[in-house]
Protein backbone atom coordinates (compact mmCIF):
# COMPACT_ATOMS: atom_id res chain seq x y z
CA UNK A 1 0.00 0.00 0.00
CA UNK A 2 3.03 2.32 0.90
CA UNK A 3 4.36 1.76 -2.79
CA UNK A 4 1.24 1.91 -4.63
CA UNK A 5 0.73 5.41 -2.50
CA UNK A 6 4.39 6.58 -3.42
CA UNK A 7 3.92 6.04 -7.51
CA UNK A 8 0.65 7.13 -7.46
CA UNK A 9 2.10 10.65 -5.62
CA UNK A 10 5.20 9.92 -8.27
CA UNK A 11 2.86 9.94 -11.06
CA UNK A 12 0.40 12.86 -10.03
CA UNK A 13 3.50 14.76 -9.96
CA UNK A 14 4.91 13.89 -12.82
CA UNK A 15 1.42 14.84 -14.45
CA UNK A 16 1.42 18.38 -12.69
CA UNK A 17 5.13 19.06 -14.33
CA UNK A 18 4.54 17.74 -17.67
CA UNK A 19 1.19 20.05 -17.64
CA UNK A 20 3.13 23.01 -16.07
CA UNK A 21 5.08 22.36 -19.11
CA UNK A 22 2.85 22.74 -21.23
CA UNK A 23 0.89 25.26 -20.31
CA UNK A 24 3.49 27.78 -19.25
CA UNK A 25 2.99 27.32 -15.46
CA UNK A 26 -1.07 27.49 -15.94
CA UNK A 27 -1.12 30.62 -18.43
CA UNK A 28 -2.13 29.16 -21.82
CA UNK A 29 -4.17 26.31 -22.72
CA UNK A 30 -3.48 26.98 -26.49
CA UNK A 31 -0.42 26.64 -28.87
CA UNK A 32 -1.48 30.37 -29.98
CA UNK A 33 -1.29 31.47 -25.73
CA UNK A 34 1.62 30.24 -25.67
CA UNK A 35 3.13 31.57 -28.74
CA UNK A 36 2.03 34.46 -27.67
CA UNK A 37 3.26 34.51 -24.11
CA UNK A 38 6.67 32.97 -25.97
CA UNK A 39 7.34 36.12 -28.07
CA UNK A 40 6.46 38.53 -25.41
CA UNK A 41 9.10 36.89 -22.75
CA UNK A 42 11.40 36.71 -25.68
CA UNK A 43 11.72 38.57 -28.86
CA UNK A 44 11.80 36.61 -32.32
CA UNK A 45 14.64 38.13 -34.64
CA UNK A 46 13.19 38.21 -38.37
CA UNK A 47 14.57 36.26 -40.72
CA UNK A 48 16.38 37.44 -43.53
CA UNK A 49 13.35 36.74 -46.82
CA UNK A 50 13.39 39.03 -49.83
CA UNK A 51 9.92 40.65 -50.41
CA UNK A 52 8.44 42.29 -53.35
CA UNK A 53 5.63 45.01 -52.66
CA UNK A 54 2.54 46.27 -54.09
CA UNK A 55 4.86 48.49 -56.21
CA UNK A 56 7.06 45.42 -57.73
CA UNK A 57 10.02 46.75 -55.76
CA UNK A 58 12.73 44.38 -54.37
CA UNK A 59 12.45 44.79 -50.44
CA UNK A 60 13.96 42.60 -47.63
CA UNK A 61 13.20 41.48 -44.39
CA UNK A 62 14.47 42.54 -41.62
CA UNK A 63 16.07 46.14 -43.54
CA UNK A 64 12.39 47.30 -43.88
CA UNK A 65 11.27 46.52 -40.02
CA UNK A 66 14.28 48.62 -39.24
CA UNK A 67 14.43 52.31 -37.78
CA UNK A 68 10.68 51.95 -37.25
CA UNK A 69 8.41 50.53 -35.38
CA UNK A 70 5.85 47.73 -37.59
CA UNK A 71 2.45 46.85 -36.72
CA UNK A 72 2.32 43.73 -39.41
CA UNK A 73 -0.45 41.16 -40.49
CA UNK A 74 -0.73 37.86 -42.87
CA UNK A 75 -3.30 37.94 -45.25
CA UNK A 76 -4.14 36.86 -48.88
CA UNK A 77 -5.74 38.99 -51.07
CA UNK A 78 -9.00 36.37 -52.23
CA UNK A 79 -9.71 36.05 -48.75
CA UNK A 80 -13.62 36.86 -48.02
CA UNK A 81 -13.16 36.11 -44.31
CA UNK A 82 -11.27 37.16 -41.79
CA UNK A 83 -8.75 39.69 -43.62
CA UNK A 84 -11.71 41.85 -44.18
CA UNK A 85 -11.97 42.36 -40.56
CA UNK A 86 -7.57 42.68 -40.46
CA UNK A 87 -8.29 45.29 -43.71
CA UNK A 88 -10.62 47.35 -41.59
CA UNK A 89 -8.62 47.28 -38.30
CA UNK A 90 -5.53 48.64 -40.28
CA UNK A 91 -7.85 50.96 -42.29
CA UNK A 92 -8.29 52.32 -38.46
CA UNK A 93 -4.73 52.14 -37.50
CA UNK A 94 -3.84 54.14 -40.77
CA UNK A 95 -6.23 56.67 -39.87
CA UNK A 96 -4.89 56.73 -36.16
CA UNK A 97 -1.47 57.71 -37.51
CA UNK A 98 -2.34 59.76 -40.08
CA UNK A 99 -4.44 62.12 -37.49
CA UNK A 100 -1.12 62.10 -35.40
CA UNK A 101 1.58 62.42 -37.47
CA UNK A 102 5.02 61.37 -37.00
CA UNK A 103 5.80 62.28 -33.36
CA UNK A 104 9.14 64.53 -33.01
CA UNK A 105 12.05 62.61 -31.04
CA UNK A 106 10.09 59.23 -31.55
CA UNK A 107 10.57 56.33 -34.08
CA UNK A 108 7.36 56.33 -37.18
CA UNK A 109 5.16 53.72 -36.52
CA UNK A 110 4.40 52.17 -39.67
CA UNK A 111 1.65 49.33 -41.35
CA UNK A 112 2.97 46.11 -43.45
CA UNK A 113 0.45 44.08 -44.45
CA UNK A 114 2.31 40.63 -45.75
CA UNK A 115 0.80 37.64 -47.97
CA UNK A 116 1.56 34.49 -47.42
CA UNK A 117 -0.31 33.09 -51.08
CA UNK A 118 2.93 34.56 -52.84
CA UNK A 119 1.98 32.32 -55.89
CA UNK A 120 -0.95 33.88 -56.39
CA UNK A 121 -0.24 37.68 -54.67
CA UNK A 122 2.30 39.20 -56.97
CA UNK A 123 2.67 43.39 -57.04
CA UNK A 124 -0.19 43.66 -59.63
CA UNK A 125 -2.89 41.73 -56.62
CA UNK A 126 -1.10 43.81 -53.87
CA UNK A 127 -1.63 46.85 -55.87
CA UNK A 128 -4.97 46.65 -56.50
CA UNK A 129 -5.76 45.41 -52.92
CA UNK A 130 -3.79 48.01 -51.36
CA UNK A 131 -6.23 50.34 -53.54
CA UNK A 132 -9.45 48.86 -52.55
CA UNK A 133 -8.24 49.50 -49.08
CA UNK A 134 -7.39 53.37 -49.92
CA UNK A 135 -4.06 52.70 -48.22
CA UNK A 136 -1.63 55.54 -48.32
CA UNK A 137 2.07 53.91 -49.66
CA UNK A 138 3.93 56.36 -46.79
CA UNK A 139 2.30 54.50 -43.56
CA UNK A 140 0.95 51.27 -44.97
CA UNK A 141 2.96 48.78 -47.31
CA UNK A 142 2.06 45.36 -48.65
CA UNK A 143 4.47 42.73 -49.60
CA UNK A 144 4.84 39.13 -50.57
CA UNK A 145 7.16 36.54 -50.43
CA UNK A 146 7.86 35.03 -53.79
CA UNK A 147 10.30 32.45 -52.75
CA UNK A 148 7.98 29.71 -51.74
CA UNK A 149 10.68 28.14 -49.04
CA UNK A 150 11.39 31.51 -47.96
CA UNK A 151 7.67 32.02 -47.55
CA UNK A 152 7.79 29.00 -45.46
CA UNK A 153 10.51 29.55 -42.97
CA UNK A 154 9.26 33.08 -42.59
CA UNK A 155 5.97 31.88 -41.56
CA UNK A 156 8.14 29.02 -39.32
CA UNK A 157 9.74 31.29 -37.49
CA UNK A 158 6.40 34.18 -36.88
CA UNK A 159 4.86 31.21 -35.76
CA UNK A 160 1.92 31.70 -38.47
CA UNK A 161 -0.03 28.94 -39.24
CA UNK A 162 -2.24 28.46 -42.73
CA UNK A 163 -4.45 25.82 -43.52
CA UNK A 164 -7.04 24.88 -46.27
CA UNK A 165 -10.05 24.85 -45.44
CA UNK A 166 -13.15 23.24 -47.13
CA UNK A 167 -14.14 25.80 -49.46
CA UNK A 168 -10.31 26.66 -50.91
CA UNK A 169 -9.77 29.53 -48.77
CA UNK A 170 -7.36 29.87 -45.99
CA UNK A 171 -7.97 29.61 -42.39
CA UNK A 172 -4.83 31.53 -40.55
CA UNK A 173 -4.20 32.20 -36.76
CA UNK A 174 -4.35 36.06 -38.16
CA UNK A 175 -3.12 38.63 -35.32
CA UNK A 176 -1.24 42.13 -34.87
CA UNK A 177 2.73 41.55 -34.91
CA UNK A 178 4.50 44.25 -33.36
CA UNK A 179 8.36 44.40 -34.94
CA UNK A 180 10.99 46.77 -33.18
CA UNK A 181 13.36 49.18 -34.75
CA UNK A 182 15.59 46.32 -34.39
CA UNK A 183 13.94 43.95 -36.83
CA UNK A 184 12.53 41.64 -34.03
CA UNK A 185 9.02 40.72 -33.61
CA UNK A 186 8.35 41.70 -30.02
CA UNK A 187 4.66 41.69 -29.13
CA UNK A 188 1.34 40.07 -30.75
CA UNK A 189 -1.90 41.10 -29.95
CA UNK A 190 -5.36 39.46 -31.24
CA UNK A 191 -7.24 41.23 -33.39
CA UNK A 192 -9.51 42.64 -31.22
CA UNK A 193 -7.07 44.58 -29.12
CA UNK A 194 -5.76 46.95 -32.31
CA UNK A 195 -6.20 49.99 -29.48
CA UNK A 196 -3.23 48.30 -27.08
CA UNK A 197 -1.39 47.35 -30.19
CA UNK A 198 -1.17 51.01 -31.16
CA UNK A 199 -0.36 52.26 -27.72
CA UNK A 200 2.21 50.03 -27.29
CA UNK A 201 3.55 50.40 -30.84
CA UNK A 202 3.86 54.15 -30.14
CA UNK A 203 5.33 53.73 -26.84
CA UNK A 204 8.09 51.44 -28.07
CA UNK A 205 9.01 54.10 -30.91
CA UNK A 206 9.29 57.10 -28.31
CA UNK A 207 11.35 54.53 -26.84
CA UNK A 208 13.14 53.43 -29.71
CA UNK A 209 14.60 57.09 -30.34
CA UNK B 1 -22.82 -21.34 -25.25
CA UNK B 2 -21.21 -18.12 -23.83
CA UNK B 3 -18.62 -19.73 -21.75
CA UNK B 4 -17.73 -21.79 -24.77
CA UNK B 5 -17.41 -19.12 -27.13
CA UNK B 6 -15.31 -16.90 -24.37
CA UNK B 7 -13.05 -20.23 -24.23
CA UNK B 8 -12.53 -20.58 -27.98
CA UNK B 9 -11.56 -16.66 -28.47
CA UNK B 10 -9.50 -17.37 -25.47
CA UNK B 11 -7.58 -20.13 -27.05
CA UNK B 12 -7.81 -17.58 -30.04
CA UNK B 13 -6.49 -14.45 -28.33
CA UNK B 14 -3.15 -15.96 -27.00
CA UNK B 15 -0.97 -13.55 -25.03
CA UNK B 16 1.95 -14.04 -27.68
CA UNK B 17 -0.60 -13.20 -30.41
CA UNK B 18 -2.37 -10.37 -28.97
CA UNK B 19 1.44 -8.88 -28.37
CA UNK B 20 1.88 -9.42 -31.96
CA UNK B 21 -1.41 -7.32 -32.47
CA UNK B 22 -0.46 -4.81 -30.32
CA UNK B 23 3.29 -4.29 -31.61
CA UNK B 24 1.61 -4.12 -35.11
CA UNK B 25 -0.76 -1.70 -34.37
CA UNK B 26 2.04 0.50 -32.70
CA UNK B 27 4.23 0.16 -35.80
CA UNK B 28 0.91 1.07 -38.20
CA UNK B 29 0.37 4.08 -36.11
CA UNK B 30 4.24 5.21 -36.40
CA UNK B 31 4.43 5.32 -39.70
CA UNK B 32 4.21 8.72 -41.27
CA UNK B 33 1.44 7.89 -43.75
CA UNK B 34 -0.88 7.43 -41.28
CA UNK B 35 0.26 9.94 -38.68
CA UNK B 36 -0.64 12.52 -41.86
CA UNK B 37 -4.11 10.33 -42.20
CA UNK B 38 -5.27 10.41 -38.50
CA UNK B 39 -3.98 13.96 -37.24
CA UNK B 40 -5.43 15.66 -40.19
CA UNK B 41 -8.26 16.04 -38.55
CA UNK B 42 -8.84 17.22 -34.82
CA UNK B 43 -11.45 14.50 -34.35
CA UNK B 44 -9.49 11.62 -35.65
CA UNK B 45 -6.69 12.84 -34.17
CA UNK B 46 -7.67 12.54 -30.32
CA UNK B 47 -10.99 10.16 -31.05
CA UNK B 48 -9.29 7.64 -33.50
CA UNK B 49 -5.86 8.06 -33.03
CA UNK B 50 -5.57 8.40 -29.09
CA UNK B 51 -7.69 5.46 -28.65
CA UNK B 52 -5.52 2.98 -30.78
CA UNK B 53 -2.53 3.81 -29.29
CA UNK B 54 -4.02 2.91 -26.12
CA UNK B 55 -5.39 -0.55 -27.29
CA UNK B 56 -1.82 -1.13 -28.96
CA UNK B 57 -0.49 -0.72 -25.37
CA UNK B 58 -3.29 -2.54 -23.59
CA UNK B 59 -2.39 -5.74 -26.03
CA UNK B 60 1.52 -5.39 -25.96
CA UNK B 61 0.88 -5.95 -21.69
CA UNK B 62 -0.37 -9.80 -22.99
CA UNK B 63 3.81 -9.64 -23.77
CA UNK B 64 4.71 -9.27 -19.87
CA UNK B 65 5.58 -12.36 -18.33
CA UNK B 66 3.87 -13.24 -15.13
CA UNK B 67 6.66 -12.44 -12.49
CA UNK B 68 6.88 -8.82 -13.94
CA UNK B 69 2.94 -8.45 -13.60
CA UNK B 70 3.45 -9.34 -10.29
CA UNK B 71 6.24 -7.49 -9.50
CA UNK B 72 3.68 -4.25 -11.06
CA UNK B 73 1.08 -5.46 -9.01
CA UNK B 74 3.28 -4.62 -5.43
CA UNK B 75 3.28 -1.31 -7.15
CA UNK B 76 -0.77 -0.96 -7.61
CA UNK B 77 -2.22 -1.99 -4.99
CA UNK B 78 -6.49 -2.21 -6.19
CA UNK B 79 -5.12 -0.59 -9.52
CA UNK B 80 -5.07 2.69 -7.68
CA UNK B 81 -1.51 3.95 -9.00
CA UNK B 82 -2.50 2.29 -12.67
CA UNK B 83 -5.77 4.62 -12.93
CA UNK B 84 -4.39 7.56 -11.50
CA UNK B 85 -1.59 7.19 -13.84
CA UNK B 86 -4.59 6.81 -16.89
CA UNK B 87 -6.46 9.73 -15.45
CA UNK B 88 -3.78 11.62 -15.56
CA UNK B 89 -2.26 11.30 -18.81
CA UNK B 90 -5.54 11.37 -20.76
CA UNK B 91 -6.37 14.59 -18.84
CA UNK B 92 -2.82 16.26 -19.95
CA UNK B 93 -3.14 14.39 -23.07
CA UNK B 94 -6.50 16.70 -23.25
CA UNK B 95 -4.87 20.22 -22.97
CA UNK B 96 -5.34 21.55 -26.76
CA UNK B 97 -2.03 22.48 -26.85
CA UNK B 98 -0.82 19.14 -26.98
CA UNK B 99 -2.11 18.74 -30.78
CA UNK B 100 -1.09 21.48 -32.01
CA UNK B 101 2.41 20.55 -30.33
CA UNK B 102 2.60 16.99 -31.35
CA UNK B 103 2.12 18.20 -35.13
CA UNK B 104 4.71 20.66 -35.03
CA UNK B 105 7.23 18.88 -32.36
CA UNK B 106 8.32 15.63 -32.63
CA UNK B 107 9.48 15.08 -28.85
CA UNK B 108 5.83 16.03 -28.11
CA UNK B 109 4.35 13.38 -30.64
CA UNK B 110 6.62 10.66 -28.94
CA UNK B 111 5.73 11.81 -25.82
CA UNK B 112 1.96 11.58 -26.74
CA UNK B 113 2.35 8.35 -27.67
CA UNK B 114 4.27 6.98 -25.31
CA UNK B 115 1.55 8.34 -22.66
CA UNK B 116 -1.03 7.01 -24.42
CA UNK B 117 0.69 3.41 -24.70
CA UNK B 118 1.37 3.39 -20.94
CA UNK B 119 -2.07 4.52 -19.90
CA UNK B 120 -3.95 1.55 -22.21
CA UNK B 121 -1.07 -0.94 -20.65
CA UNK B 122 -2.12 0.62 -16.93
CA UNK B 123 -5.63 0.39 -17.62
CA UNK B 124 -5.18 -3.43 -18.59
CA UNK B 125 -3.51 -3.75 -15.77
CA UNK B 126 -5.46 -1.95 -13.10
CA UNK B 127 -9.32 -2.38 -14.20
CA UNK B 128 -9.97 -5.66 -12.78
CA UNK B 129 -8.48 -4.94 -9.21
CA UNK B 130 -9.70 -1.77 -9.04
CA UNK B 131 -13.04 -2.87 -7.96
CA UNK B 132 -16.75 -1.07 -7.97
CA UNK B 133 -15.57 1.74 -5.93
CA UNK B 134 -12.54 2.25 -6.93
CA UNK B 135 -13.65 2.16 -10.84
CA UNK B 136 -16.69 4.10 -10.11
CA UNK B 137 -14.60 7.24 -8.11
CA UNK B 138 -12.05 7.13 -11.40
CA UNK B 139 -15.34 6.83 -14.09
CA UNK B 140 -16.96 9.52 -11.86
CA UNK B 141 -14.21 12.29 -12.00
CA UNK B 142 -12.80 11.57 -15.80
CA UNK B 143 -15.83 10.83 -17.29
CA UNK B 144 -17.40 14.78 -15.53
CA UNK B 145 -13.90 16.01 -16.67
CA UNK B 146 -13.81 14.62 -19.95
CA UNK B 147 -17.45 16.02 -20.29
CA UNK B 148 -16.31 19.42 -19.43
CA UNK B 149 -13.81 19.45 -22.19
CA UNK B 150 -16.17 17.75 -25.05
CA UNK B 151 -18.70 20.93 -24.23
CA UNK B 152 -15.68 23.68 -23.80
CA UNK B 153 -14.03 21.81 -27.56
CA UNK B 154 -17.40 22.29 -28.71
CA UNK B 155 -18.90 25.62 -27.69
CA UNK B 156 -15.32 27.67 -27.97
CA UNK B 157 -16.11 30.61 -30.28
CA UNK B 158 -12.35 30.80 -30.72
CA UNK B 159 -10.27 28.07 -32.94
CA UNK B 160 -8.05 26.17 -29.78
CA UNK B 161 -5.86 24.61 -32.34
CA UNK B 162 -4.11 26.48 -34.78
CA UNK B 163 -3.60 23.75 -36.86
CA UNK B 164 -7.24 22.64 -37.17
CA UNK B 165 -10.41 24.10 -38.56
CA UNK B 166 -13.19 25.23 -36.20
CA UNK B 167 -15.61 23.12 -37.54
CA UNK B 168 -13.38 20.16 -36.75
CA UNK B 169 -13.21 21.40 -33.47
CA UNK B 170 -17.13 21.63 -32.88
CA UNK B 171 -17.21 17.92 -34.30
CA UNK B 172 -14.18 16.82 -31.51
CA UNK B 173 -16.01 18.10 -29.06
CA UNK B 174 -19.15 16.06 -29.58
CA UNK B 175 -17.43 13.29 -30.22
CA UNK B 176 -15.60 13.32 -26.56
CA UNK B 177 -19.35 14.21 -25.13
CA UNK B 178 -20.85 11.19 -26.71
CA UNK B 179 -18.40 8.83 -25.93
CA UNK B 180 -17.60 9.81 -22.54
CA UNK B 181 -21.41 9.70 -22.08
CA UNK B 182 -22.03 6.10 -23.67
CA UNK B 183 -18.88 5.37 -21.68
CA UNK B 184 -20.87 6.19 -18.65
CA UNK B 185 -24.22 4.51 -19.35
CA UNK B 186 -22.36 1.33 -19.95
CA UNK B 187 -20.53 1.18 -16.82
CA UNK B 188 -24.14 1.70 -14.80
CA UNK B 189 -25.18 -1.16 -16.74
CA UNK B 190 -22.58 -3.32 -16.10
CA UNK B 191 -22.50 -2.19 -12.45
CA UNK B 192 -26.73 -2.62 -12.45
CA UNK B 193 -26.59 -6.25 -14.19
CA UNK B 194 -23.46 -6.76 -11.36
CA UNK B 195 -25.76 -5.91 -8.54
CA UNK B 196 -28.61 -8.10 -9.68
CA UNK B 197 -26.84 -11.15 -10.66
CA UNK B 198 -25.32 -10.80 -6.69
CA UNK B 199 -29.21 -10.41 -5.45
CA UNK B 200 -30.17 -13.67 -7.44
CA UNK B 201 -27.15 -15.67 -5.82
CA UNK B 202 -27.94 -14.13 -2.22
CA UNK B 203 -31.57 -15.28 -2.90
CA UNK B 204 -30.43 -18.52 -3.83
CA UNK B 205 -28.50 -19.21 -0.95
CA UNK B 206 -31.18 -17.99 0.94
CA UNK B 207 -33.23 -20.65 -0.30
CA UNK B 208 -30.33 -22.85 1.20
CA UNK B 209 -30.05 -21.15 4.42
CA UNK B 210 -31.52 -23.80 7.04
CA UNK B 211 -28.80 -26.49 5.55
CA UNK B 212 -26.19 -23.78 6.40
CA UNK B 213 -27.38 -22.35 9.27
CA UNK B 214 -27.65 -25.73 10.77
CA UNK B 215 -23.81 -26.15 9.41
CA UNK B 216 -22.78 -23.06 10.94
CA UNK B 217 -24.79 -24.07 14.39
CA UNK B 218 -22.31 -26.92 14.81
CA UNK B 219 -19.71 -27.05 17.05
Amino acid sequence: MVRTALLSLLVALGGYFSAAWLTHDFQVWTDEGARRLEVALSPVPLPAVELRGEDARQLALPAIAQGQVTIADFFYTRCQTVCLSLGSTFQQLQAALQADGDRPGAAPVRLLSLSFDGAHDGAPELKAYAGKLGADPALWRFASVPDREQQQALLARLGVVVIPDALGDYEHNAALLIFDAQGRMVRIFDLAEQQLALNYARHLASKAS
Amino acid sequence: MNLHWRRSLARTLTPARQALAGLAIAALLALPASRHLLEASMWRHMVLQYPLWMLAGALLTAALPERAQNGIARWNASGISGLILAGTALLVLMIPRVLDLALLHPPTEFAKSAALLATGSALRLSWRRAGLVVQGFFLGNMLLMGVAIGQLYANSPLRLCNAYLLDDQVRLGNWLTGLFTVLAVAWLVQVAWWIMRREADTQAMAGSAPHSSAHRAAP
